[in-house]
């Protein structure tokens, strides 16, 4: 701002520029800040043994829309760090379900080695929940080139 | 020694004037580079309870899946039965749809196979791009 035409103007001995020397400071600072307040929602790994499929895919769908069920090898059922019965699946897995405005996607981490009728019965419990879209999570298979088509 | 040390106006210092614009490069690279391991599986769609569709028997290939891990494969309505391994569904599945487009994949498993075992039923038929596929559980 130029003031002209009076004898107010004052010559200041400030600079007028904001210092930009410590500019990175205050970067690292935010960002150690952000660093140190967020919080990931963390599950605590169960020690299962993924099956392998060739044909795996990525699931590209939000975290917060999809529900992992973990299925143990003697048919304990685990939804959020919490043991329950098989009958408790449909009334926990059915408000998640409307929640999420019907997109929510179920991960199924069931051992390798799990009979397959405690399968069938959490996919009972999820038609009757409403659930349809299910995911059953596995580890990528390599295979021969020579094999595939 | 003194006489041959010569005075230099080089500064012996390192700048440290542009090492925050290193540090945030780094910063920048790591996080362009970072992959989070993303959930990954077998996507399928449950049929809607009470949703009963009647189907043809000629459109149905009966897959069972025992819990020895063999496969028996039976076609719609007829008797004949044939064992094969389940990597073997996948040519076996390009081969049937060729001949019928409608064909619908019934595997049904015995309560007592391991979940492996129908996994890689499932993968096999995912691997040749079957997309009409039923899981029901086999009565014994």
């Amino acid at each position: 701002m130029s003031m002209t035409g009076g004898g107010l103007q004052r010559k200041s001995k400030a600079s007028d520029q904001i210092p930009s020397s410590s500019l990175a400071d205050i970067a690292f600072l935010l960002l150690i800040f952000f660093m140190v307040t967020t919080v990931f929602r963390q599950e605590a790994e169960r020690q299962i043994e993924w099956p392998e499929a060739a044909a795996t895919q990525q699931i590209d769908e939000k975290r917060d829309n999809i529900l992992y069920v973990w299925i143990e090898r003697n048919g304990d059922v685990w939804i959020n760090d919490r043991q329950i019965q098989m009958v408790e699946v449909a009334p926990i897995v059915g408000p998640a379900w409307v929640a999420s405005g019907q997109r929510l996607i179920i991960s199924l981490r069931t051992d390798a080695q799990t009979p397959y009728r405690f399968v069938d019965q959490i996919q009972e419990q999820l038609k009757a929940a409403g659930a349809v879209y299910v995911v059953f999570a596995t580890d990528l298979e390599r295979r021969m080139t020579g094999e595939r088509r | 020694m003194a006489i041959l040390s010569k005075k230099t106006k080089v500064s012996d210092e390192i700048p440290s004037a542009s090492m925050a614009d290193i540090a945030f490069l780094l910063l920048i690279f790591f996080l362009v580079t970072t992959v989070f391991p993303k959930d990954r599986g077998l996507r399928i769609v449950l049929p809607e309870q009470q949703e009963e569709v009647e189907v043809s028997q000629r459109n149905i290939l009966h897959i069972h899946v025992m819990p020895g891990g063999n496969v028996v494969i039976r076609r719609g309505e007829s008797p004949d039965e044939s064992q094969i391994t389940p990597r073997q569904v996948e040519d076996l599945w390009r081969v049937e749809v060729a001949q019928n487009p409608n064909l619908i994949a019934v595997v049904r498993t015995h309560p007592d196979a391991p979940h492996r075992l129908m996994v890689a039923v499932l993968d096999a038929l995912q691997m040749a791009g079957a997309e009409r596929i039923s899981l029901q559980l086999l009565e014994v």
